[in-house]
């Protein structure tokens, strides 16, 4: 606020007026100057990773995108595209993955099957004993003409085997070795193979053109920017800038031929995210066609259909939850420390806690309670109903006493710290704190920044957290390792058991669970049951919410969204371990332009 | 106090206080702006003062109704988590009042003991300070408030009073120190060096008093702004994590996309309120000057 | 006079090198690891991959050396104008992610502190004259100054936006069109730079306009204007010279609120999903990108340290008293 100036102004009797005028004006000037350049980046020599950024701009072929050819979307990136590169899982731009470069398989979590994709036939029916063959479909190109082989395909899961800078160097760990003849991939594996890791692999990695990997140095395969992305999907990068990328549908795709599936959008346009009330209004007036934002309210706008502005909103489901579920959100107490490393406190936490009222109090109705066990709704199959029903706790406060009393607490205040700005879990919080406080146990609520929460977690300086890194996945396995992996490090920077509980009979469980082949549905459900058991009696973490797989659709120009009615039934999210892994780009391959408004 | 009217040189230090009460306040109460400002901020603290008490629920209470309209039993509606609007909206004026008052007595305590020590002394001492003070407000504030903020467990109310004391004192020491300057020469002040005396009692003597009036006004002005800054802060996200405030409801409503929803009641009530608190306290500052100063009265 | 301006001259120097070496520090002191966190962003990652990412990236970013070299290569960067790659924003550099900002900052901020600047001396003048005006452009004038920003940025573009529909309230341009310089980019560049440059405006202008008014009030009752009334001037000409005595500590103010706009409006551009430089920075801080946070501070000391030398060499040429005392006091 600038305070008045009366008072300093008693001392300049005499002016020179033209002076100060001309350092005024030479201040304004300078101020200016300094804005220099265009806003084109300049690239200056780096000496190491990122050495390719040479051109930042790909040669721009399109300067306007005709509205009715393209699809808008958002909600996926938070910084500006710069990225192509599917090793680098936490940078590359939207798109990357599920666009360009594609993997063998994809996982359908409706339907519960992996369909084939680059590689063919039934993905269990490739193991032969311990080996398992990997028929790679012929008559795919690369988008630069060349032919995708058996050797692309074993070159990929080579990489990953020999660089361990490579994401997916876990799920091929159990792998000896990978040889290409032809369009056929035989893969053996050091004694028992890692069934689970290596069916991950095998619909989330992505194949990789050797001409263009095998030339980098070996730092920088997970590394490079990759601008100019050579890869077998349906689009090719068009353009970027700070603001958004844009892809362009490339006519040879084999996906048209082999299975019917074209986009009728000629380009795709996803847009770096601004704050969600800035994503609402976009949506709203119809400049974004595809939104995975999370837009706290958005229920209130579903039952406009139809009102101002003449759109109408799409969401997965036509009523509550509106949402399918992505993540499972977890009070995650720190079990190494008193007074969480106490089972009874942990016990009293899970039963005074009313996962429905957190779920509506803070998103009104667009996320859904967690089941006991935490697993998504996907992996419902394995969830073990009579463990539930016997062992799982429920929101009752007078148990929750019980429990406590049993604990030793005496009353001391414990800290929950969520990341600052994030606002739907500052906002739980609230809903947490007040639920504990009402059995007796003292919270005191924390926002430290991103970095240095994660910092505070990792170390295990902290009390109570929430966690929302358990994603969807095809079998429990990575849930349960996420739980209770061992060892516990000094700093657990991988996330996995954040929560820091010591139990090596559940952790062999795990490990033992990752040698099972999934055809084994029986070996796999006595393996889980007993984890469901243990998890309950443990309560390490404790199971709140599902957060959603968050996606709104405006049909003024797109429609034919998905649906949990009809046969469009596939992921409506973009984001990576989505679109490339599971079914979104069938919900791409459906969407048909909104026919004009009659009359 | 003995309040001495400012520009009046040839008093000494101590004039007949009761002479000059009088006309203050003879003054005063005539003076519009300062009755009506006046007027506004008291209704403004009795209302920090006793809003809270007829609030029907705390300020961060869930009641089960989330987003109601204002009227019935919810004054002022309910936000998305169906807290009490009114309620947090009487439990941030005063939390907005005590940051005020903490930041305005920090600037000035630190502004003043800087302004008249580099006022006093010139030559290297004053670069030095002026040094400092260019430092000081180089250094991006909300940087630091974020960087010094996150060491702590939880930003209270007293560390973002203080933070922006800290960060807020430049202002005060350069005008402090000009006014030092031009009073050093004057001809009091010359007898009072002859006389012996030493220089912290010159200051505290003779200087201040004669910019008393001058530094009341200057600690009003300080904590306006320290009330506005607050309110930045907040909504970014940044003030105290454990209370309620008038910037935070608005980063509130924000974050929750109040604005496209309509939802007025949440963002409205808290910045209008704020505007007044401070409208208040510049007027009243105005008419105070007016009251002080002869010749800004209107000719 | 020379001796006060090479000791001035060394004063801005000093200031310079530790403003930018605190400035240097600040972001090394927040707690946590920035690499840390950008590998947080890669999902599942076992122990071997972590670390073997950890050293690559520390590497690239000069981050594996002590601190006393990396504050060495800040500044042989510094000099050579390579201010590294940005952590947060990796590949793209910090000078192209602040320059690609800049214009945004400056051309909403500058417009507005000038166009507010002259339009409130004017209003201020003019109320110093006449009571009516006076009545109604000073309590304005104090409402104004009174509000606190964030409510303005929320009622503008409520009222302007969501309600009436004239503006929209966010963003630098639509998304659907691509930075071109055609006219329908530049309208709508100019649609969304509206609401914030009149909020920004309006917040301005009440200061601005009470200052003038009060100087110009001063001025026209000081020894001066009566000596000149007495001399038999006309009330023109004693406003003349009081309007130039006013203007001159008001244009001071101007040189300082222009030499920090650099800094960007950080609630404006925040408020408004403004891509500038305060957003940038709100940005960088929460992501600890410790490049991006020293670039930006740099322009920000540089754009200061201008404003202030500007504003001593004015004292110099106005004021001798200021010379005097500069030399030392008289003890």
């Amino acid at each position: 606020m600038r305070p008045t100036k009366g008072f300093t102004g008693r001392r300049w009797r005499t002016a020179r007026y033209g002076t100060a005028a001309l350092a005024v004006l030479t201040l304004g000037v300078a101020s200016a100057c300094s804005s220099g350049g265009s806003p084109s980046s300049t690239s200056t020599s780096s000496a190491s990773a990122s050495a390719s950024a040479s051109s930042s701009s790909a040669p721009v072929t399109t300067t306007s995108f005709p509205r009715n050819e393209t699809l808008y979307t958002s909600g996926t990136s938070y910084s500006a595209p710069s990225n192509w590169n599917p090793l680098d899982t936490g940078n590359f731009a939207t798109g990357t993955q599920g666009l360009i470069y594609e993997p063998l398989y994809l996982y359908d979590p409706i339907k519960k099957s992996y369909d084939p994709w680059l590689a063919t036939g039934a993905l269990n029916s490739g193991w032969h004993g311990s080996s398992y063959v990997i028929n790679v479909r012929s008559g795919v190109k690369w988008s630069d003409g060349t032919a995708l082989t058996g050797a692309d395909v074993a070159y990929s899961i080579n990489l990953a085997m020999k660089n361990s800078t490579d994401p997916y160097s876990t799920n091929v760990a159990t792998v000896a070795t990978a040889t290409a003849s032809g369009n056929t991939v035989t893969v053996t594996f050091k004694g028992t193979p890692g069934y689970t890791e290596f069916t991950d692999y095998l619909w989330r990695a992505p194949v990789l053109p050797e001409a263009v990997w095998s030339k980098l140095p070996a730092s920088q395969i997970a590394t490079f920017a990759n601008t100019h992305p050579v890869g077998t999907g349906p689009m090719t990068l068009d353009t970027y800038n700070a603001q958004e990328v844009a892809y362009q549908t490339q006519p040879n795709w084999w996906a048209t031929s082999a299975l019917g599936l074209s986009f009728k959008f000629k380009y795709l346009v996803d847009v770096v995210n601004g704050s969600n009330d800035q994503e609402l209004g976009q949506l709203t007036a119809g400049d974004i066609d595809w939104s995975n934002n999370f837009l706290p309210g958005i229920n209130q706008l579903m039952s406009a259909v139809g009102g101002n502005s003449g759109y109408t909103l799409k969401t997965y489901y036509s009523a509550a939850p509106y949402m399918l579920s992505a993540n499972t959100v977890w009070l995650e107490p720190n079990d190494s420390v008193a007074p969480m490393s106490n089972v009874n406190f942990r016990k009293a936490m899970a039963y005074a806690l009313n996962p429905s009222a957190i779920a509506q109090t803070v998103y009104g109705g667009i996320a859904e309670a967690a089941n006991p066990t935490g697993l998504l709704p996907g992996l419902s199959s394995f969830v073990n109903q009579g463990v539930v029903s016997a062992d799982a706790p429920t929101y009752n406060t007078a148990k929750a006493k019980q429990y406590l009393a049993a604990s030793g607490y005496h009353g001391q205040t414990i800290t929950l710290q969520v990341p600052e700005g994030w606002s739907d879990w500052m906002d739980a919080t609230t809903v947490i704190k007040d639920e504990l406080q009402a059995v007796g146990i003292n919270v005191s609520v924390i926002f430290p920044q991103a970095n240095t929460r994660t910092a505070n977690v990792d170390d295990g300086n902290y009390d109570l957290q929430l966690d929302n890194n358990a994603g969807a996945d095809s079998t429990p396995w990575s849930y349960y390792q996420r739980v209770y992996a061992l060892p516990i490090a000094k700093s657990q920077d991988s996330q996995l058991n954040w929560e820091r509980i010591n139990s090596p009979a559940d952790w062999s469980l795990v490990q033992e669970a990752a040698t099972v082949p999934l055809t084994d549905t029986a070996k796999l459900d006595s393996i889980y049951t007993q984890l469901e058991t243990d998890f309950f009696a443990q309560e390490p973490v404790i199971p709140l919410w599902y957060n959603g797989a968050w996606f709104q659709g405006n049909t003024s120009v797109w429609s034919d969204y998905p649906a949990s009615t009809g046969s469009d039934q596939n992921m409506p999210v973009m984001w990576a371990g989505y679109l490339g892994a599971m079914t979104t780009v069938y919900a791409l391959a459906d969407l048909r332009p909104t026919p004009a408004a009659a009359g | 106090m003995s309040v001495t009217v400012s520009g009046v040189v040839e008093e000494p230090a101590a004039p007949t206080a009761g002479r000059r009460r009088s006309d203050f306040f003879y003054y005063g109460l005539r003076n519009k702006k300062l009755v009506f400002g006046l007027g506004l901020e008291l209704l403004l603290v009795l209302f920090a003062i006793i809003g809270p008490m007829l609030a029907k629920y705390g300020p961060q209470t869930l009641t089960g109704a989330q987003l109601r309209h204002p009227g019935g039993t919810y004054w002022l509606g309910t936000d998305s988590l169906g807290e009490d609007v009114y309620s947090q909206l009487a439990n941030g004026l005063r939390e907005s009042y005590l940051v005020g008052a903490l930041g305005a007595v920090s600037a000035a305590v630190v502004g003043m003991a800087l302004g008249f020590t580099a006022g006093w002394r010139g030559g290297i001492l004053d670069e030095v300070l002026q040094m400092i003070t260019n430092i000081i407000v180089m250094l991006p504030s909300l940087v630091l408030l974020v960087v010094i903020g996150s060491y702590l467990n939880s930003r209270s109310v007293l560390f973002e009073g203080v933070f922006i004391g800290l960060t807020t004192w430049p202002w005060v020491a350069r005008a402090v120190r000009a006014q030092t300057f031009s009073l050093r020469s004057r001809e009091f002040v010359e007898m009072a060096k002859l006389s012996g005396r030493r220089p912290v009692e010159i200051i505290v003597r003779d200087i201040a008093p004669n910019m008393a009036s001058y530094l009341f006004l200057v600690v009003i002005l300080l904590f306006g702004s320290s009330m506005l800054l607050a309110a930045s802060y907040d909504f970014l996200g940044l003030g105290p994590s454990d209370t309620v405030s008038l910037g935070w409801m608005m980063n509130q409503a924000t974050q929750n996309a109040a604005l496209l929803y309509r939802e007025w009641w949440w963002f409205i009530p808290p910045g209008a309120v704020l505007t007044a608190m401070v409208a208040a306290l510049l007027v009243a500052n105005v008419g105070l000057d007016e009251v002080f100063n002869p010749k800004l009265r209107q000719q | 006079m020379r001796r006060y301006l090479i000791r001035k001259l060394i004063t801005y120097v000093l200031a310079f090198f530790v403003g930018v070496s605190i400035d240097w520090g600040i972001p090394h002191l927040i707690p946590g690891d920035p690499i840390q966190g950008l590998l947080s962003r890669f999902g599942q990652l076992d122990p071997a991959s972590y670390t073997a990412l950890y050293k690559t990236f520390a590497q690239s970013f000069g981050l594996n050396v002590p601190l006393w070299q990396q504050y060495l290569n800040f500044w042989k960067g510094l000099l050579t104008g390579n201010m590294g790659i940005s952590i947060s924003d990796d590949p793209n550099t910090v000078t192209s992610l602040v320059f690609g900002a800049m214009p945004y900052t400056l051309a909403l901020l500058v417009p507005a502190v000038v166009l507010s600047y002259v339009v409130g001396n004017r209003l201020g003048a003019a109320a110093a004259r006449r009571r009516l005006l006076d009545n109604t452009v000073l309590p304005l004038g104090y409402v104004f100054q009174a509000i606190p920003y964030p409510w303005l940025a929320l009622v503008v573009p409520y009222l302007l936006g969501v309600v009436w529909h004239v503006f929209p309230t966010s963003g630098a341009y639509s998304e659907t069109l691509l930075p071109a310089w055609n006219w329908t980019f530049i309208g709508s560049l100019l649609d969304h730079w509206f609401l914030p440059f009149l909020t920004v405006f309006i917040v301005s202008l009440g200061g601005w306009a009470i200052g003038m008014r009060n100087l110009v009030i001063y001025e026209l009752e000081n020894d001066s204007s009566r000596y000149l009334r007495a001399l038999g001037a006309s009330e023109r000409v004693v406003r003349r010279y009081a309007y130039r005595s006013a203007s001159l500590p008001q244009l001071s103010g101007l040189a300082l609120a222009l030499g920090v706009v650099i800094g960007g409006n950080i609630v404006t551009e925040i408020a408004f999903d403004y891509p500038g430089l305060g957003h940038l920075i709100f940005g960088a801080i929460t992501s600890q990108d410790y490049f991006l946070l020293q670039g930006i501070f740099i322009f920000i000391v540089i754009g200061v340290l201008i404003a202030n030398f500007l504003i001593d060499l004015v004292f110099i040429t106005v004021d001798p008293r200021t010379r005097l005392s500069m030399q030392g006091a008289a003890a």
